[in-house]
């Protein structure tokens, strides 16, 4: 197990006063149904003697009050335990998203979309389980365990040595079980859940193409086949799991003969009375219940820290080599509206390699690499930049905006990039992506955010201006669902509902890669004269990035890159 | 909720066959506890009574026998259990998957991310239900009426008390559950939308990074996790409610049982023998009820899973049904120009999505040999066309190819009619595999030499054997975009098909890489096929020896 499991392991217990509720609650509860089973069993020994009703009086009280008690501890127990993980999921959370922010987009781990969501789902959600099954339970049964044996000690030690080696021995033949071969299985489970997963979410979303390539039978007979290679772990892993529970089930019978038998001379040797022993006969039976939590919590334990190591996987640890990591004493950006001037003089860069969580390398190379990039644009220059498919032009776009990491010198107003936050450079300079994202929200929720305090006018001003206004109207306006992924817009009305996102955001320097690309050709040379007309009115630096002709009147210049090549005139 | 889902049951023969197994279970269970309690009853009496230790071996031998008989059914129990869950659940999601290939453009209310969650975690939340709510069901069903007789015929009175207390159990259970449906349902859909919600952050995560907003998403989180929190609390404050309710009558019987044989016997009205036989089974009778109440609340998500299954199901079969009544409209236009010449032929096409008229009245006539360019502005209903013509969607109006009727609404064979066509998205919707089997995708059998041909056609210079990512990452958007083109034209070319669609094949491509696919289309089509190819870039569409415009349907 890595460091990192181990810590987000840690991370997942809360702190001992929020979990102390809970544990406190577990005592009375178990406590509670040993004691309620000793007074039964007192009272009607005792009374089968006959004595006067009054010295059962308070054994009568007691089987009242323990039998109130237990199950009202236990629901405290529950609602206190649930309540502290629950609090605890949040923080795990949003810790495992910030470990991403570093990283990404760039950096991170070829993950498939649904291995990822089945991550996130189950594997988080299982940390929260580490608290409220395996801590707090463990601790609430050693407590009540241990008082329990040194209470049967002090009436009759043959019977407490007799209790706590069928303990001992049914725990420990249970855990050992849960080691050899429970563990086997769950190791075999989870990475069979996430391939699954993985190829379901492929399936599904590729589900159009696998139709009409006839493919959907195979595709389907594929998860057919993981899903019960899924299946046999799992029911290998019940068939274990239900070993050590049979053996937690048997103790009670087991501790009973034990500490009968043990009892026996002591009450034939006069040292005992009838309902004492029949006291000594009974109370194991309550105690192997309690018991039955500890290969319990060590199974919950087991699981978490399996997904613990696939969380702490998901997202690597170090950043890779090739993602820009933030100086830490980053120098103060150009500041001012108007765009720096940005010079690049021998720019290298490449994307990352990077090797999933479980082992599967990722080589495939996910862009063309720059080998040498002289490039200089003049504050308010509207800027081409030309180049066929892989020749580094995306690359280029992510260098300008940090999100991949750069050899050589790249300067924003002759600042050096590298010395800036990365998030202070992308405050400057902007990017419109070729495949845009677009939030599962309506038209308003996905502008707003890149300026807050922008009023529904001039949203459909701006949308007036990337020639969307009348698309948006017609379907009931700024609220209109742009749906899943943008499954509701075709790939022209995403570009341009990115490209008045951008735009809102008002960065001096916009970047727009690929902003026509499925835009049609008539409306294609409007829209880039409206962008550029409104990056000129305002003296913003565009860098257009295309490969497609572009109407030489709509910029100032026009360089070609070529195989990461990009030489200065 | 109700304890059982008869669609379950009904749909499930696995289910059947796995209930009857743990009828028989249950009898040896409480075989096992009756033994257990009178041994150990007898055992205490005796020995109280000063019986020597020697006469009591075989009673001691009976009671761990009894003890041990009990650990191996209930471990029979959990495998059972396991094996009856994964069966229904492969039963299921075949179900789904199937009923899924009938409508791939999707079910309204299903994003896929939805039916992701309903197919992965939806479904594994049925082990819990399975592997323990089923069996304390049953148990409860079998065991607990023998334990109460059994009580009964040692003390009649205790045996009262227990049956009086046990009916009150299960209305509790139907008024708690009748409570907790709703809210139930609720944390369901949270989870479900907490799950795309993430899947939204980190997939525009790139965006939200651009636009300086990343870090606010912590908060929004932190926030719908604490929703979530709360939403899941206010359930649980009265799922466990019910749990307490239970655990409460369970406690409070035994406690009533204890006190009402104590007094009896101080007044000598019973035997030692019977009140402690009675006070060791008592526990024993609300036990299974008790369990129940505990796999209750973990098979909830479960049972909720299966009712969003089977929403899923019924909406499919709605999807495919409601088409199929408009066939009969123009099922008698279909033969009346059946002998119609080669080649691809439209009249009248209308395609709704929705509510919305996304295509009407297209008339098209493509014949062998040519290839045609439909262009027209974003909406103008040019990749609905090609999704009508691959069945994808209902479509009023007659489509023909070579002369028989194919695709539609309701009309048979769409399937056997997109066995003849070769067909491009507008995303490449690229696999996890290599270059070469993302190109022979259907076909896998087809002669290599096509393969090596489709990739020289539509321009994909890679390594056949360069291995693609998960949802193909790992190419340049251009490059997954021949990679695509290729894969059409090899069906194409493996099934010797008529008919090649292109959606906007060169979207991500320059001009050199344009022309160079618009003269590849014009070789496949002197092979004497069709080629029907959307575009709005002009180079490509020149290329066409026909273009026809498409304006965007009045609403």
């Amino acid at each position: 197990m890595s460091d990192s499991a181990r810590r987000m392991l840690r991370r997942a217990v809360p702190s001992p006063r929020r979990l102390l509720p809970a544990v406190l609650f577990g005592i009375g509860s178990a406590g509670s149904s040993i004691v309620l089973l000793a007074c039964s069993a007192w009272l009607i020994a005792r009374a089968a003697e006959q004595p006067p009703v009054l010295y059962l009086s308070v054994a009568i009280v007691g089987v009242r009050a323990f039998a109130l008690g237990r199950s009202v501890f236990r629901y405290l127990e529950r609602l206190t335990g649930h309540d502290a993980s629950f609090r605890q999921l949040a923080t795990i959370r949003a810790e495992v998203f910030e470990r991403m922010l570093p990283i990404a987009p760039d950096g991170m781990a070829a993950t498939r979309r649904g291995d990822l969501l089945d991550r996130f789902v189950s594997d988080v959600d299982e940390l929260q389980n580490v608290p409220l099954r395996a801590v707090q339970p463990l601790v609430s049964a050693a407590i009540v365990l241990v008082a329990a044996v040194v209470g049967i000690g002090f009436i009759a030690p043959q019977s407490a040595v007799a209790v706590l080696a069928c303990l001992v021995v049914g725990i420990g033949a249970a855990l050992l079980v849960q080691q050899r071969s429970v563990v086997r299985a769950e190791h075999m489970t989870a990475p069979l859940r996430g391939e699954l997963q993985a190829a379901i979410v492929e399936h599904v979303q590729a589900l159009e193409v696998l139709v009409a390539f006839d493919a959907a039978g195979a595709g389907r007979g594929r998860i057919d086949e993981l899903g019960a290679r899924y299946a046999r772990a799992t029911r290998s892993r019940a068939a274990a799991t239900g070993v050590a529970a049979a053996a937690m089930s048997a103790i009670g019978g087991f501790a009973v003969a034990a500490s009968l038998g043990a009892a026996v001379p002591l009450l034939h040797g006069g040292r005992i009375d009838g309902p004492t022993f029949a006291v000594l006969c009974l109370v194991p039976l309550a105690i192997a219940e309690v018991a039955t939590a500890v290969p319990l919590a060590a199974s919950a334990l087991r699981l978490a820290r399996a997904s613990a190591a696939r969380v702490a996987g998901a997202v690597p640890d170090a950043v890779p080599a090739g993602i820009p990591v933030a100086p830490s004493a980053p120098k103060a950006p150009p500041s001012g509206d108007a765009p720096p001037r940005i010079e690049l003089r021998g720019v290298r860069a490449s994307w990352p390699v990077l090797v999933s969580a479980d082992g599967e390398g990722d080589d495939a190379d996910r862009g063309a690499a720059l080998i040498g990039v002289d490039l200089e644009i003049a504050p308010g220059e509207r800027l081409l930049v030309r180049g066929g498919s892989g020749a580094g032009k995306t690359t280029l776009a992510h260098v300008l905006v940090r999100f991949l990491d750069y050899e050589g010198s790249y300067r924003l107003g002759g600042i050096e990039a590298s010395t800036l936050d990365p998030a202070d450079v992308r405050g400057i300079v902007g990017l419109v992506e070729q495949r845009p994202w677009l939030f599962d929200e309506d038209v308003r929720q996905n502008l707003i955010f890149a300026r807050d305090t922008a009023s529904d006018d001039e949203l459909l001003e701006v949308l007036e201006r990337v020639g969307l206004r009348e698309w948006v109207e017609e379907r009931g306006g700024l609220g209109a669902k742009v749906g899943e992924r943008g499954a509701l817009v075709s790939g022209g009305q995403a570009q341009r509902l990115a490209l008045a996102r951008a735009m809102l955001a008002r960065f001096p320097v916009l970047v727009l890669d690929e902003p026509t690309a499925s835009v049609d050709p008539a409306r294609a040379d409007a829209l880039l004269r409206d962008l550029t007309d409104a990056a000129s009115r305002s003296g913003r630096s565009v860098v257009l990035i295309s490969h497609a002709p572009v109407d030489p009147a709509l910029v100032d210049r026009v360089v070609t890159i070529e195989d990461g090549l990009l030489p200065a005139i | 909720m109700r304890p059982l889902d008869p669609r379950l049951l009904r749909r499930s023969r696995a289910a059947r066959g796995f209930l009857a197994a743990g009828g028989a279970l249950a009898l040896v269970q409480s075989a096992a506890i009756v033994a257990f309690a009178w041994a150990l009853a007898s055992l205490v009496t005796s020995f109280i009574d000063g019986m020597p230790m020697a006469d009591g071996v075989p009673l001691l031998v009976l009671l761990v026998a009894a003890a041990s008989l009990r650990a191996v059914a209930a471990w029979i129990w959990d495998v059972v259990g396991s094996a009856g869950a994964t069966r229904v659940k492969a039963e299921l999601r075949k179900e789904l998957l199937t009923a899924l290939e009938a409508e791939p453009a999707g079910l309204p209310g299903f994003p896929t991310a939805r039916i992701a969650t309903l197919l992965g975690p939806g479904l594994d939340a049925l082990d819990a239900y399975f592997g323990q709510y089923l069996p304390q069901l049953v148990s409860t069903i079998v065991v607990t009426p023998i334990l109460i007789a059994m009580a009964w015929i040692a003390d009649p009175l205790s045996g009262l008390v227990l049956v009086i207390v046990l009916p009150l159990i299960p209305v509790f259970m139907a008024l708690i559950g009748m409570a907790t449906e709703a809210v139930q349902r609720r944390q369901w859909e949270s989870l479900a939308s907490l799950s795309r919600g993430f899947l939204e952050v980190v997939g525009g995560l790139s965006t939200l990074l651009l636009f300086r907003r990343a870090e606010r998403q912590t908060a929004r989180i932190r926030a719908v996790t604490d929703d979530y929190r709360s939403h899941t609390m206010k359930v649980l404050r009265i799922t466990f409610l019910s749990g307490f309710t239970l655990e409460f009558a369970a406690s409070l019987s035994v406690a009533l049982v204890a006190v009402s044989i104590g007094l009896r016997l101080v007044a000598g009205d019973m035997l030692l023998i019977a009140g402690l036989f009675v006070l060791v089974l008592a526990p024993e009778v609300f036990l299974p009820l008790r369990n129940v109440g505990a796999a209750f609340h973990a098979s909830t998500e479960g049972v909720a899973a299966s009712v969003d299954a089977f929403d899923l199901l019924d909406a499919a079969e709605r999807g495919v049904r409601a088409p199929a009544g408009a066939a009969a409209v123009h099922a008698g236009q279909v033969n009346e120009r059946a002998d119609a010449a080669d080649g691809l032929q439209l009249r009248g096409i209308r395609v709704m999505r929705g509510d919305r008229v996304v295509l009407d009245g297209l008339d098209l006539d493509a014949a062998r040999g040519e290839v045609v360019a439909v262009t027209g502005e974003s909406g103008s209903g040019k990749s609905s066309l090609f999704a009508a013509l691959l069945g994808f969607v209902g479509f009023e109006g007659v489509a023909r190819l070579d002369g028989t009727v194919f695709g539609g609404a309701g009309v048979d064979g769409a399937e056997s009619a997109r066995s003849r066509i070769a067909w491009a998205g507008q995303t490449p919707a690229l696999l996890a595999g290599t270059i070469a089997s993302n190109v022979r995708l259907g076909d896998e059998d087809a002669d290599p030499v096509l393969c090596d041909r489709a990739c020289h056609l539509a321009g994909v210079e890679l390594d056949p054997e360069l291995r693609l990512g998960p949802r193909g990452s790992g190419l340049s958007g251009g490059q997954a975009q021949r990679v695509a083109t290729a894969r059409a034209i090899h069906r194409l070319l493996a099934r010797d098909a008529p008919l090649l669609l292109l959606d906007e094949p060169t979207s991500a491509q320059d001009e050199g890489r344009e022309t160079a696919l618009g003269d590849a289309l014009a070789v496949l089509a002197a092979e004497g096929r069709i080629v029907v190819v959307s575009s709005h870039r002009a180079a490509l569409a020149n290329s066409a020896d026909r273009i026809i415009e498409l304006e965007r349907a009045h609403v």
